[in-house]
């Protein structure tokens, strides 16, 4: 008994060590911050683009390189659903990357706790470069904690046949006409339309803002978001929002290829994954502009650069930063792939003006993004808890169309957790 | 001696395993549930606080409430319709063996091809929705509905855990003395009175384990809520380790999600305890 006593306890002061140790090493690896070494190494990471994009990071690579002697970029490409694990385990054991691609939202989980490294000053040089509306993305607070890299300003693609079916002769312009389509559409064809599976998106591009603007309060709980409730409650009761799609548990992409959708609002660079499904679908598909929302602008998906906030070359990894988001770079990209760059000088490219008149869906989609860029911009206020305050707006609008809560309860609700989570 | 040190040699490499990769990681655990740790900033030390949140915090209740219901629907169906799987399969039949492949092929898939698989069957247009408009009924919302997510993700379990918990009862089966059955038959029992004098008291120490794993990993199953669910619709499939794999590597609060591992571990231990102690005073 007392020999397993003294075990126990050798286990529990083993274990904290195990644990110091950990946060220890964290905290000495920022020793070396701020001096300038003959040979630096920078570790790169990004989400998903290899192999598709193999040629072109090791060619952006190999280019800084020569540019910058003594600099070596080690590159690691991460799939997409293991980013924050890998983040978190990597931080943990002092190994994070000194450049890293990082979605918007875990961005600002990531600055908040002080990962990434705080580049107000040292990227206030480039800032007029890049699009206003893109450049919020990587802030926090009134700080900016990263550079944007490509965007996406959504587009259209639908289904010609079934719009013809219904009667139609062109894809809805507007967010009114989308629903009577829809309505069309359902009743004579049994398929659906518009599909709101992310209202805190829809809310803000119609007016409504979630967060106040000194981002300390909740501001969703308005006569126009009451409104907008009922109106897809209404909807929902028709038959004309499915639950699976509501809920996230089927893929839009998926339902469109099977010709249970009429159209799919997403980038142009995913028009492909249709192709991919069905390529009869494909054939008969045709793109368009995407609707905005009343407020008069569009949401952009952004992905950004951030910097290590314990990198032991801060000035090497913002240099190459700067250079992976700056013009030339992005353009290059741009060019590979059906995404549109961050920074005004690229997208003025007369590369952009081109497609319109495109047989292929995704570079028509490619002309209409690019025209959409002026309009587009971040629409997530730059706090620390987004992703949760998403999470809690889009469970409220799941329970009035679900559970027939009360659309006031429920913005009462959502306004009462929006306001724990910016405590 | 001799006989000790052979002992310790065979098991010190699993002994080595066992203690860097569960039992360190779990008692470092247990120290980081008493701080406000999120691998990036300084440890702080908070003491009960994190325990005290997941007391107060309605979304931990209601991940702890979905827990136990799929337990509640899973383990006992796991207990006992793997004995009557076993007793089929050990009858001396031809290609007996490729029944018993068939009933175990479920435990072979990945838990993600399961999924995939289930949610077409399950989709509002699927083939379960089909069979039923068939003979009238309504389409049912199977993972769409409060009222019938649990027990379709319970039936995907429970399809996928019979042939591996048949099998541990048909080893079973196979080394219960036949004499003790011939004696039976002499005696004239029939075959239900053979399976419950004699099968049911002889597995007895199989049913108890298959209890134990079988609710340690009700109590443990994320995977099919993160993968066919999300844990929804609205928080009704969310259990408690997907609690905890949402606070931990969503959110950054690996105190919070420590310390709800650390009550989870409790729960199964007591009921761990109590299993055994229901079949100790059984035999």
């Amino acid at each position: 008994m007392k020999k397993l006593k003294r075990l126990s306890i050798l286990l529990l002061v083993f274990s904290l060590l195990l644990v110091t140790a950990c946060s220890n090493k964290e905290s000495a690896s920022g020793d070396g911050e701020g001096t300038k070494k003959k040979d630096v190494e920078i570790k790169f990471w990004t989400i998903a683009l290899s192999p598709t994009f193999d040629d072109y990071i090791n060619g952006l690579i190999d280019q800084f390189e020569k540019e910058n002697p003594g600099v070596t970029v080690v590159w690691e490409d991460l799939p997409f659903d293991t980013v924050e694990q890998k983040t978190l385990t990597a931080a943990a054991s002092g190994k994070l990357a000194d450049v890293m691609n990082l979605n918007t939202d875990y961005l600002k989980k990531l600055a908040a706790v002080g990962a990434v490294m705080d580049l107000t000053k040292k990227a206030a040089d480039v800032k007029d470069d890049y699009f206003d509306g893109v450049w919020d993305a990587g802030n926090l607070g009134d700080k900016t904690y990263a550079l944007p890299w490509y965007v996406t300003t959504g587009g259209m693609l639908y289904n010609k046949e079934l719009l013809e079916k219904a009667g139609f002769n062109h894809p809805p312009a507007t967010e009114k006409e989308a629903w009577e389509m829809t309505e069309v559409l359902y009743d004579k064809l049994g398929v659906y339309g518009s599909v709101p599976n992310e209202i805190h998106k829809y809310l803000p591009q119609n007016g409504v803002e979630i967060v106040s603007k000194d981002l300390k309060k909740a501001a969703i709980n308005t006569p126009e978001a009451l409104k907008i409730f009922k109106e897809f409650k209404a909807r929902f009761d028709k038959g004309l929002i499915p639950k699976e799609l509501l809920l996230g548990q089927a893929k839009t992409n998926e339902w469109y290829a099977q010709g249970k959708v009429a159209w799919w609002l997403t980038g142009p660079q995913l028009f492909r994954q249709v192709k991919d499904l069905s390529p009869e679908v494909y054939e008969k598909s045709d793109a368009a502009p995407a609707m905005g929302g009343s407020s008069g602008f569009l949401h952009m998906a952004i992905m950004n650069i951030a910097v290590s906030a314990k990198t032991k070359s801060p000035e090497e990894a913002v240099k190459f930063a700067k250079f992976v988001t700056n013009a030339e770079s992005q353009l290059a990209f741009s060019k590979i792939v059906a995404i549109l760059p961050s920074v005004k000088e690229a997208a003025a490219d007369e590369y952009f003006t081109q497609g319109e008149n495109s047989d292929d869906p995704a570079e028509k989609g490619k002309f209409y993004a690019a025209k959409q860029l002026e309009i587009g911009k971040n629409i997530f206020p730059p706090v620390e808890n987004i992703s949760e305050i998403n999470k809690a707006v889009n469970e409220e609008f799941q329970k009035v169309l679900l559970e027939n809560k009360d659309p006031q309860k429920a913005l009462d609700d959502a306004e009462k957790r929006i306001n724990d989570l910016l405590k | 001696m001799y006989k000790a040190r052979h002992a310790w040699s065979f098991l010190l490499p699993a002994g080595i395993l066992l203690t860097t990769f569960t039992l360190l990681p779990a008692l470092a655990a247990l120290g980081i549930s008493f701080t406000n740790y999120n691998v990036f900033q300084p440890v702080e030390w908070v003491g009960l606080d994190n325990f005290k949140t997941a007391f107060q915090d309605e979304e931990f209740w209601s991940a702890l409430r979905n827990t136990f219901y799929f337990w509640v629907l899973v383990t006992p169906a796991l207990v006992v319709l793997p004995v009557f799987l076993a007793i089929l399969v050990n009858q001396n039949l031809r290609a007996i063996k490729l029944y018993r492949l068939i009933y175990y092929f479920p435990a072979l898939v990945s838990v993600v091809i399961t999924a995939i698989l289930w949610n077409w069957l399950f989709a509002s247009d699927g083939i379960f929705n089909y069979l039923l408009s068939l003979v009238g009924v309504n389409p049912v919302d199977w993972l769409t509905s409060r009222k019938f997510v649990m027990p379709s993700l319970a039936m995907v379990t429970i399809w996928q855990g019979l042939g591996y918990y048949m099998l541990f009862y048909l080893a079973g089966l196979q080394s219960v003395p036949t004499d003790l059955y011939e004696a039976a038959e002499l005696d004239g029992a029939n075959f239900w009175q053979k399976h419950r004098h004699i099968t049911f008291p002889m597995l007895k120490p199989i049913i108890f384990f298959t209890a134990v794993i079988s609710t340690m990993s009700a109590f443990k199953e994320f995977t099919l809520m993160l993968t066919m669910t999300e844990g929804g619709p609205i928080g009704a499939s969310k259990t408690v380790v997907y609690m905890v794999f949402e606070k931990a590597f969503k959110e950054l609060e690996m105190g919070y999600a420590s310390a709800i591992s650390f009550i989870l571990f409790i729960i199964i231990l007591i009921l761990t305890l109590l299993n055994k102690r229901t079949l100790d005073q059984e035999t």
